[in-house]
């Protein structure tokens, strides 16, 4: 990562806003991604992600707000090579070479890795000379990769890179992609998978309605959501003051077991001992899924949230 | 960087074997066929040559269109806006595989013609005419990229048939014109294919080509370019 500087950062949304119909895709739209980070953009299907990327690769304008790149208008840093994208939902190009079609996309930009070196990191080696339609979803999903990397751009966009892959794939995938972003380069992707987010990512950017719902690393997240599940058996017991304890923030009843969000573990137990409420009593640190869902999901039927976490 | 873009274009459009068969099989084939099933006519047979080869350029040249619109339905245009290749860039590469992918529909049709039908001509007269069978294509390239930028992949492909066909039929690449009634004459006269091939056949003859069928052709190129131009820059924003 690297230190503050006069660099410009690689992707600034300024209050960007893009509305496609009634729908506000993406809603004042506030974030900055420096040169040299790696950035996951997590949020549900429809949460805007997409459409933010469209923004900041220049396939679409913002109706109002800023988007820039590299200091610059989105088309222009593409228009200079300083940008490689994975789009979702492309299917394979057709009668065309894994080898031939990555060298194409290399040779339009200005200062192209080498096409084997490319094919190296996307693990398509061994591929070179095949078709590119007649390749397996996740062999296809490297190729993608390969041409977003092939100008050996100084920002890569990856929207939703491993939806198609294995386990196995996907965790080849990550490794190439950490290769990639080790050289310095500005890494920022979307996904729906937690883990994936916490594991590649400096910093997670939870966007939901087209906004930013929380911004920071995986712990701080974690933090942000109520940093400690505290549960135990109700025994018949009444639910009423559950919500009231030190340091919950919101708790859900499963059964004769109460869940509480706690941002203060420590006085929350300390409070249940008190009341004696202790039977087989556990405490555990918020998963980045509980973290996400607190933060995304409005309360249902039998859940409450006290405080919307922030 | 275009260079690069139309050598990746042209080969993925010659490795499609529906173009080849379209293109070149079927325009040969049908040429051979008309010409060697009725009496044996000469002049004919080098007119026919000329109205095959153009039937093959012109179903070469709306494949184009029909490639467009597959890219665009893939996404491989949404790729390549995030190329440093510009719009402009992509459609001029576009239009200058249109020139390349009608050589062997013309070549083919001319090959069978001299090599099969014993055509005879001054050996100037060949590259002539493939010329201008090459550079009166250009209209038929324009008209084929405005419907693959306008309309979506299915569409485009029907369209794309369907003028190819009528203009083929009603610009008299089939049919000597002269067979025609008076009234699908006179509208022979204004499409684009008939004066296309009239260019060859002048060429055939050793005569200069008709300054109307010149205006005729270009007062269509300037409509298709029109055309393609409108369709692109609507569809821009949506690819």
């Amino acid at each position: 990562m690297t230190t503050d500087s006069p660099q410009d950062p690689a992707v600034a949304f300024t209050a960007a806003t893009k509305t496609y119909g009634a729908v506000r895709a993406v809603d004042g739209l506030d974030l900055t991604v420096r040169q040299g980070e790696t950035v996951a953009l997590l949020g549900r299907n429809g949460a805007g992600k997409s459409t933010a990327i469209g923004l900041l690769l220049g396939l679409d304008e913002p109706d109002s707000g800023r988007v820039a790149v590299f200091g610059a208008a989105p088309d222009r840093a593409v228009a200079a090579g300083r940008v490689g994208a994975m789009l979702q939902e492309a299917r394979p190009v057709s009668r065309v070479t894994v080898r031939e079609l990555v060298g194409f996309v290399a040779r339009t930009y200005p200062s192209p890795m080498p096409v084997d070196e490319a094919l190296a990191l996307a693990g398509l080696t061994g591929l070179a000379g095949r078709r590119v339609d007649r390749l397996s979803g996740g062999q296809t999903q490297r190729v993608r990769f390969a041409v977003a990397l092939a100008g050996n751009p100084e920002l890569i966009v990856l929207d939703e890179p491993t939806a198609a892959l294995d386990v196995e794939a996907r965790q080849e995938f990550w490794d190439s992609m950490r290769g990639y972003a080790r050289r310095g380069n500005t890494v920022l992707f979307s996904t729906h998978y937690l883990e994936e987010a916490d594991a590649y990512a400096d910093r997670i950017v939870v966007l939901d309605s087209g906004r930013v719902l929380a911004d920071g690393t995986g712990e701080e997240l974690k933090r942000a959501a109520g940093g400690s599940l505290v549960s135990f058996d109700l025994a018949g017991g009444p639910t009423d003051w559950l919500g009231l304890l030190p340091g919950v923030t919101s708790f859900e009843v499963r059964g004769d077991r109460a869940r509480l969000r706690t941002g203060d573990s420590d006085a929350t137990v300390r409070a249940l001992a008190r009341r004696d409420a202790v039977r087989a009593l556990e405490v555990a640190p918020v998963s980045l899924n509980d973290a996400f869902l607190a933060l995304t999901r409005p309360p249902h039927a039998t859940a409450r949230t006290l405080e919307t976490a922030r | 960087m275009i260079t690069a873009y139309v050598r990746l274009e042209v080969r993925r459009t010659l490795r499609d074997p529906g173009f080849a068969i379209s293109t070149v099989g079927v325009p040969v084939m049908m040429y051979l066929l008309f010409t060697n099933l009725g009496a044996d006519d000469s002049a004919y047979r080098t007119a026919a040559m000329v109205g095959m080869a153009a039937y093959g350029a012109l179903g070469a040249a709306l494949s184009v269109g029909t490639g467009v619109a597959e890219d665009k339905s893939t996404g491989w245009l949404r790729q390549l806006r995030i190329t440093p290749m510009t719009p402009r860039q992509v459609v001029t590469g576009r239009a200058l595989t249109g020139t390349v992918v009608v050589l062997p529909a013309i070549a083919g049709v001319l090959l069978a013609g001299g090599l099969a039908n014993g055509v005879r001509m001054d050996a100037w007269q060949w590259p002539a005419v493939a010329l201008t069978l090459w550079l009166g294509s250009l209209p038929f390239t324009l008209l084929g990229i405005g419907n693959g930028y306008r309309l979506t992949a299915q569409t485009t492909g029907v369209v794309n048939v369907a003028c190819n066909l009528g203009l083929a039929v009603v610009g008299g690449l089939w049919f000597p014109v002269a067979l025609f009634p008076d009234w699908l004459r006179a509208l022979s006269e204004a499409t684009p294919t008939h004066r296309f091939a009239e260019l060859g056949v002048a060429v055939t003859d050793g005569t200069a080509p008709a300054a109307t069928a010149l205006a005729v052709i270009a007062g269509w190129a300037a409509l298709f370019g029109a055309y393609a131009a409108v369709s692109y820059r609507r569809s821009a924003r949506a690819v």
